[in-house]
Parts: C-alpha cells; sequence; structure tokens
C-alpha cells in the first residue's frame, strides 16, 4: 500500500470539509430519527402499581413483540394491502396522464405552454388536506351538486361508499401530483437534444413514431423516479383518508398503515408499537422501491439480449 | 379568562385553544405530556381523564387540598375523577342526555312523542312511512353508544382490587346493541355519522327530525338549523321499562392540572373559581359549555338562552331532571379513545357486511382486555365488585 502523500491527504481533508455540512444535516435529521424510531420500536412500557396510576411507568425492553403486535393486527395488514391495490391502479393511471400531458405541451404545435404548464401544476402546490376538504365538497351526499345531479336522474352515486371510498381518493391524489409527474417528465423531456427529432424527421419518421421511439425510451428514467415516487406516496397515504374519515363510513382507524400507526401514537398513546408499524412501513416501502428499480433496470437489457 | 386576570393580578392565564376534532385534542395533549411540554391547566371529558392518570401526568389535588372544594359541585360529576383516594380534575360541566325532536312534525304526522324504546322503534317506522328519519346510527359515535348503554344499566369499566374489570358486552349493552341493530337492519333509521355536513343538512332539509342528543345540543342545532327555529322541543330519553326514570350523560369535561405545572396551587384555584364562582359560570353557560358542574351561582333561566328556538318550552327542565337520574356507579376505563375507536372500526364493518351489533361488542370486549394488557396492566373480564 502506498501511504497518501501530503497533497492527497490535504485534499481529503478539504473532501471531508465540504461534506460536513451534508454530512452534520444528513445524520441529525435522517439517521437519527431512523435511529431513534428503531430504538423506541423495542421497547415497552410496563405500569407496576395498582391500576397503573400513581406509580412508575417503566420503560422495558421489548425485543421485537412490538413488531409481532403489529404483525397480529389485522387491521394494519389489510391497510397494506389497500395501499397497494391504489398504487397498483393509481400510480399507472396518474403516470399514463402525466406522460400524456407532458408530451402535447412538448409537441411543436403546443400553445399557451407556459400558461397550461403551470396551470396543470397548480394543484401540486395545495396542501393534501386543503385538497381534500375542497374535493370532500364533491363527494358529501347532501352537499355535492355531482350526487345531487346523478339523483335526479336516478341515479345513485356515494363516493364514500365502501367500494367507491378508496377511487374517491385515488381522484384526489391523481388530481394533485399528475402536474407535479408531468413538470418532471417536461423536464426531461427538454433535456432531448434537438438534432435527436431532426435526425427522425430525416429518416421520415411520424409525429406519433417521434414519441413512440425517441421521446419514450428517452424519458424513461424519469418515467422510473416517478414512479418510485409515487409508489412511496401511496404507501403513505394519510392526510386524504385522514380528512375524509369523519365524514363517511368507511373509512377505519386503520384504513391505511400510516392513518394505523398515527392512531395507534395518538389516540392509543402506544407509541412504542406505532414505532414498530413506522419501521415496517419503512422496509415496505424499501423494498417495493427498490425491487421497482431492480425490475426496471433488468428488464430491457434482458430483453434486448434476448433478441 | 380575561376576567380572572383582571381579579388575579398575581397569578396570570394563558389559553391556548386546540382543535376539538375526534379527539384531536388528546392527541396533542399525549404527545406534549410525553415531551414535557404539557400546559399547566386543560379542559378534558371525564371520559379521558384515566388514560391521562396512567402516563402520571395528572396532579392529584387532594394533595392541595382539593377535596374541600367537592360540595360545590355535583356529587356523580365530583366521583368520576376520583380514582383510588384522590381526586385528579375538577369537573366542568356534565351533558345529561334527552331527545330533540321536530314536534311541528310528529304532530302533523299524528306520532307520540316515545316514551319507551318500544315506542321509540314504532315512531322509527313512521317517521319512515312520511319519507323521512327519526335517527341517524352513527358508527363512528362511540361516546353516545356508551351513554345509551350507561342508561341501559351497562358498566363497562370497573376496578377490582389492583385489577380493571372491562364488561362492554354485558347483557344491558348487548341489549342497546341488539335494538340498534335491528333497526339498522329493518332500515328505520339511517347510518350516516351525525354532526358532520350531511347530517346538519338532514336536520335543516327535515330529512331527520330528532337527535338523541344531550345538554348541549341546544347550541348545535341552534347554530346549525336556524331556520327549523320554534318547531324542535327536546324530551326526556326513551325508557326500557315503562315508568322507570333512567337517564345518560353524554361528554361533559373537567378542568385538570398537569404535573409540569409550576404552580400547582394557583392553578388548583383557577380551576374552581373557572368551574363554580358564579361570574365564571355565568360566562361558561353563554360560551355553550353545557351544564355546569357547580351546585350553584346560576337559574335555570341562565340555562334556556335558546328558549325560541324551542318554541318557549322550558327545555332545561328537561336536563335537570335527567341529570338527576343518571346513574352514578359508571366508570371510564383507561383506554378510552381507543375502545370509540375500536367501536367506531367495527360497527362500520358491522354496517357495511350487514352483521349483527351484539358481534361488536363481544370483538370489542375482547380487544379491550388486550389494550389495557399491551398498557402494562392488570385486567379481568366481568362486572367489578364495586358495581355489581
Amino acid at each position: 500500500m502506498k501511504r497518501p502523500t501530503r497533497t492527497e491527504a490535504r485534499n481529503a481533508r478539504a473532501a471531508f470539509g465540504f461534506l460536513l455540512p451534508f454530512l452534520a444535516v444528513f445524520l441529525l435529521c435522517f439517521i437519527a430519527p431512523i435511529g431513534y424510531a428503531i430504538y423506541q420500536s423495542l421497547l415497552k412500557v410496563e405500569r407496576p402499581a395498582p391500576l397503573g396510576i400513581g406509580g412508575p411507568t417503566n420503560e422495558v425492553w421489548a425485543g421485537l413483540s412490538n413488531y409481532g403486535h403489529a404483525l397480529e393486527d389485522e387491521r394494519f395488514i389489510h391497510g397494506f394491502g389497500r395501499v397497494l391495490l391504489f398504487g397498483v391502479v393509481q400510480v399507472p393511471v396518474m403516470l399514463v396522464f402525466a406522460t400524456a400531458l407532458a408530451l402535447l405541451l412538448d409537441a411543436a404545435s403546443a400553445r399557451w405552454v407556459g400558461f397550461f404548464r403551470t396551470a396543470f401544476f397548480l394543484p401540486y402546490g395545495i396542501p393534501g388536506v386543503i385538497a381534500s376538504i375542497l374535493l370532500c365538497f364533491l363527494y358529501v351526499p347532501g352537499i355535492s351538486p355531482l350526487v345531487e345531479i346523478a339523483d335526479s336522474a336516478g341515479w345513485q352515486v356515494d363516493f364514500l361508499g365502501r367500494d367507491a371510498v378508496l377511487w374517491s381518493i385515488a381522484n384526489i391524489v391523481t388530481w394533485q401530483f399528475t402536474g407535479y409527474n408531468m413538470l418532471v417528465l417536461i423536464a426531461q423531456l427538454k433535456a432531448i437534444p434537438g438534432d435527436l427529432y431532426e435526425a427522425a424527421r430525416i429518416d421520415g419518421a411520424s409525429a406519433w413514431q417521434i414519441v413512440r421511439h425517441v421521446k419514450l425510451p428517452l424519458i424513461k428514467p424519469a418515467l422510473v423516479l416517478t414512479t418510485v415516487f409515487s409508489i412511496i406516496g401511496t404507501l403513505q397515504l394519510f392526510a386524504e383518508p385522514m380528512v375524509l374519515r369523519p365524514l363517511g363510513t368507511s373509512i377505519d382507524s386503520g384504513y391505511t398503515p400510516n392513518l394505523h400507526a398515527y392512531n395507534e401514537a395518538f389516540t392509543s398513546n402506544n407509541q412504542h408499537i406505532a414505532a414498530a408499524e413506522a419501521v415496517l412501513l419503512a422496509l415496505v416501502a424499501c423494498v417495493l422501491s427498490f425491487g421497482f428499480l431492480k425490475l426496471v433496470g433488468r428488464g430491457p437489457r434482458d430483453g434486448r439480449d434476448g433478441k | 379568562m380575561a376576567l380572572w386576570n383582571e381579579h388575579h393580578p398575581e397569578v396570570r392565564i394563558n389559553l391556548e385553544k386546540v382543535s376539538a376534532v375526534g379527539g384531536a385534542q388528546y392527541a396533542k395533549m399525549h404527545a406534549a405530556v410525553k415531551v414535557g411540554d404539557a400546559p399547566d391547566l386543560a379542559q378534558i371529558e371525564y371520559s379521558v381523564v384515566p388514560s391521562f392518570l396512567l402516563d402520571n401526568s395528572l396532579v392529584d389535588l387532594s394533595a392541595y387540598g382539593g377535596d374541600r372544594y367537592r360540595y360545590r359541585f355535583v356529587g356523580w360529576q365530583w366521583q368520576q375523577s376520583v380514582y383510588g383516594r384522590s381526586v385528579y380534575a375538577i369537573p366542568q360541566d356534565s351533558g345529561p342526555m334527552g331527545l330533540f325532536l321536530r314536534q311541528d312534525l310528529f304532530d302533523a304526522w299524528g306520532i307520540r312523542t316515545p316514551r319507551t324504546w318500544a315506542e321509540y322503534a314504532d315512531a322509527a317506522r313512521a317517521v319512515r312511512e312520511h319519507g323521512a328519519w327519526v335517527e341517524t346510527f352513527s358508527a363512528t359515535n362511540g361516546n353516545r353508544f356508551a351513554a345509551l348503554a350507561w342508561q341501559a344499566g351497562g358498566r363497562w369499566f370497573g376496578t377490582r382490587g389492583d385489577s380493571w374489570t372491562v364488561a362492554i358486552d354485558d347483557a344491558p349493552s348487548l341489549r342497546v346493541a341488539d335494538f340498534w341493530s335491528r333497526l339498522v337492519d329493518d332500515e328505520l333509521i339511517k347510518t350516516i355519522p351525525d354532526r358532520q355536513n350531511a347530517w346538519y343538512k338532514d336536520i335543516q332539509t327535515s330529512d331527520i327530525v330528532s337527535w338523541l342528543g344531550a345538554s348541549w345540543g341546544d347550541a348545535l342545532l341552534t347554530g346549525n338549523a336556524p331556520d327549523t327555529a320554534g318547531t324542535w322541543r327536546a324530551a326526556s330519553l326513551p325508557q326500557w321499562k315503562r315508568g322507570e326514570n333512567a337517564q345518560a350523560n353524554w361528554g361533559g369535561s373537567t378542568t385538570a392540572i398537569f404535573t409540569d405545572c409550576t404552580y400547582p396551587r394557583n392553578a388548583l384555584a383557577f380551576a374552581v373559581w373557572l368551574n363554580s364562582a358564579p361570574e365564571a359560570v355565568q360566562l361558561l353557560i353563554k360560551g355553550g359549555y353545557g351544564f355546569p358542574s357547580a351546585v350553584s351561582g346560576y337559574t335555570t333561566g341562565d340555562l334556556e338562552g335558546r328558549r325560541e328556538f324551542f318554541g318557549g318550552q322550558h327545555y332545561s327542565r328537561i336536563f335537570i331532571e335527567a341529570g338527576k337520574a343518571v346513574d352514578t356507579s359508571w366508570k371510564w376505563g383507561p383506554t378510552v379513545d381507543t375502545l370509540y375507536q375500536r367501536l367506531g372500526d367495527a360497527f362500520l364493518e358491522a354496517i357495511g357486511d350487514g352483521t349483527a351489533f351484539r358481534s361488536v361488542l363481544e370483538e370489542v370486549q375482547g380487544e379491550t382486555i388486550e389494550d389495557l394488557r399491551d398498557k402494562g396492566l392488570k385486567v379481568e373480564a366481568g362486572r367489578s365488585s364495586a358495581s355489581g
């Protein structure tokens, strides 16, 4: 092994100096809370006093029992099933919309591009809670004009019904995030060099063929990115069911895993179990995101090899 | 608040209002206790006092001579916050229950005010024949269901020695569950959540023509259905046995002092003043807080600020009488917030699947015992020796 020269050592120190601000914030805001959550998830409370009143409350080592508790909780597990179903339907629909809008605004013949881009993006600027409150006025029977119109046409609709409410939530999320994903895709489209289009046109490609064979393959990284963001966002679904919950009779306290963990922590005051649920949720998000990355990272290459 | 600060310059009180939607205020307080940033005093409902006791977050007021104020308050409301030999909160108000109904429509349709639950079911059918609904069974309204079980003679929580006892599926409660299960099955009542936009709309448009509410409901109806003024009346709760007088309490709160409080003696003085000094009680009544727990300092006239809305009826008498006949042995357990949530979840499922409500209580009974055990408490199923 070669000893580092003085210059190299100085460079390393300098590099570390530049990294320090990032590392400090990263440790403080990212690693520390995760570490604390994992630590909390391994504890439980004991209350040895009669009736648990007046005596000490001891936090003791619980091993993995909080995880066992969470995994045995049917409502928590059902919540996962629900958000997965949600993701399988909503994420593709939203990304198809986002891609279509991005391609339309990127088309050579598009007019008023700036205006439409802002208009489509605007819902993203509205917090999820506010968006849910806005849209619930279209959902709640007795207030919603849509329900009233359907009613007068003899058609009974209940947007907050047991089977419908998940898709009512999907509608809110789609409305909110399509514009954001569109913007990410547009950014990538703008980065495609113009001579590629020129070359395609010289080769006689139609506008549709350019989309199919030039644009779409080149925005694949952005599509992968937005899909991963959307998967994580879906698993973290919280504000929308939280807001819609009191309005109907379809959303229970564990409708999504996040809502379940929230209620465990703040309704039932069981922070340790909630911490375990949060860690489990993070694990699932990790597995799904990396699983998806692996899937798309390998998929096309395998395809080419097969040809 | 301002009144206290004016008269007690040496002890200043600052107020923080918290959102009280769906128990969100308690979430905030539990979190504040956890991080040691709790307020000195807080308004909390009787039903959640024990959940704060578990975290040792309430000051034992007996240690500061709190017991000597007990005679300023209605006995059973004082008792609600007594655990062991100590009192942990000063009662503020209560919510004796009654039946609010649209007398004009009941009269027009020839329906008598129901005196028993059997008559209530008949009234529900009769109202339905006129296209309206008598009530909604709000799945997520666990506290009203608890109150109705309380009226029927249910005793959900108790203590035996150093164990908690849980009896959510006791016979009286099952009877109440069966009754409402039947009404829902026969489609005689709605199942929308109450006190939400859709419900307000229903009472405005006379789609729902009565409400099993509590004394504080006068402000709610007046505020949300002002156009129906003059048509409402209050009546006593229907009875399980004709001629009996069993009543129920829904809601009501206390002023409790958190252990982080630096000056518990001053805080106690304020809590007592707030809830028993005539000038403070008058303010609470004006603010729509419900029936004062203080035994004096107000007149029935003060409680009837909305008489025109009830067609001139002396409606507060209904609730005063109800308040006297509330069974006083009911105790709350330490996981009531979770219990309401579990009831809500299970009722939602039962309504969705069309299963009987009886199974809801059986399921929640088991879950609640688990919940207490998970809190590190000793717990037994069945009635406590104190009430049995």
